[in-house]
């Protein structure tokens, strides 16, 4: 016969495990949604590859085609080396969360490492963000000081691709910035005072 | 005998208290030791930019027969926008470092949970902010001093010399910075582990 204590106390360690499932399906969607925006903005990147006819501005005057693509700036070689460590990062970081999905337990050292990895991971992301997006602004805009005259307004398509990927790198740090709060929380909950 | 036991017993778990009470306090220390370090060097990496700048007297030849014209031209940081961004970043990111550090002062002991999880919170924010900003300038920085022969842009850093050693100085310091800011993450994560 069970004691009247111990079916009191069986709701609270289900609600309490409810919530923790609760908790690493929450984990799993947001590094799912890290790998979508990794893969999309290298994707939308390296895509960017577009050739128009340049007048040349030595002699003999005339016009010939140039390409821009994406290997032509450090910056954005950059930029596409850093996302796709991301997307790398987070396919093993799912991986691993779909495997503690299924284990009850919770390991405080294994916390650590995939925060102190998070947080190394969202410097990267948004150094890479900053990066493209500082040379992609002088690009569109140029700068009459340094004589450097804008190409936006012959690589269109070019420009428009790297700030939609530039724009999804965006996207992919605020999801980092997610995870990192939301097991930083869970830690919160699960260690008690 | 076995009062002796028992002592022993409880001689230890006092031990144990006092080595995590012990660890507790420098981890404590070493927290408002490093908030101090992020104030300083973002401090100094935005000083060291903003106050940037440098004029030169570069002989230009319009013509060849008649002798150059020598004209001056100046550096200032605020001519590149990726420059002023990193001025105002590590800016923020001084006056969150001065803030933050008095905060964790004045909430010693007490264990706010509110107080500590917004510290957390924009900690990660700045850490993407400097970050961010650090990738910026020294993207511009290597254009400036590489030039890039595919879209024609010029090098710049053959006459500027000294106003591109000091954006190397700002953002080599402010790397720092946000190194800094990741590691107050970490101790952040490694408090709430040893909180009991």
């Amino acid at each position: 016969m069970a004691s009247p204590t111990s079916v009191a106390a069986a709701p609270a360690e289900y609600e309490k495990s409810l919530a923790s499932r609760g908790a690493a399906m929450v984990d799993v969607v947001l590094r799912v949604l890290l790998f979508i925006g990794s893969l999309t903005a290298v994707v939308v990147m390296v895509t960017s590859k577009q050739t128009e006819l340049v007048p040349v501005p030595f002699p003999p005057f005339g016009r010939l085609p140039s390409t821009a693509t994406f290997t032509d700036t450090p910056a954005f070689v950059y930029f596409v080396a850093a996302l796709s460590t991301a997307g790398l990062y987070s396919i093993i970081t799912t991986l691993l969360s779909i495997s503690a999905l299924s284990k009850p337990g919770y390991s405080k050292t294994w916390a650590l490492y995939i925060v102190a990895m998070d947080v190394v991971m969202l410097a990267i992301v948004a150094a890479a963000s900053g990066t493209a997006g500082g040379v992609a602004y002088i690009g569109f805009r140029g700068n009459s000081h340094t004589r450097w005259v804008k190409i936006c307004n012959i690589f269109d398509k070019f420009c428009q691709h790297a700030a939609g990927a530039i724009l999804v790198s965006m996207f992919a740090a605020i999801v980092l910035i997610l995870l990192l709060l939301h097991s930083v929380f869970t830690m919160y909950r699960k260690i008690p005072n | 005998m076995e009062m002796e036991q028992m002592n022993k017993v409880v001689g230890d778990e006092e031990k144990e208290r006092d080595v995590k009470v012990g660890m507790k306090r420098k981890l404590r220390y070493t927290e408002l030791y490093i908030r101090w370090l992020t104030l300083i060097l973002s401090l100094a990496a935005a000083i060291i930019l903003g106050l940037d700048t440098q004029t030169k007297v570069v002989p230009i030849t319009l013509v060849s027969t008649l002798p150059p014209i020598n004209v001056p031209v100046t550096a200032k940081y605020h001519y590149l926008s990726a420059f002023t961004y990193f001025v105002v970043a590590n800016a923020i990111a001084c006056s969150y470092g001065g803030v933050s550090l008095i905060l964790t002062l004045a909430n010693k002991g007490r264990k706010n949970g509110c107080l500590a999880k917004a510290i957390i919170m924009l900690d990660l924010i700045m850490v993407a902010v400097l970050a961010s900003a650090n990738g910026a300038a020294a993207a511009v920085g290597y254009i400036g001093h590489e030039g890039n022969k595919h879209v024609r842009w010029n090098k710049v850093c053959n006459v500027f010399g000294r106003f591109c050693n000091q954006v190397l100085a700002a953002v080599g310091v402010s790397l720092l910075g946000s190194l800094l800011f990741i590691f107050l993450v970490m101790l952040a994560v490694l408090n709430v582990q040893n909180k009991h």
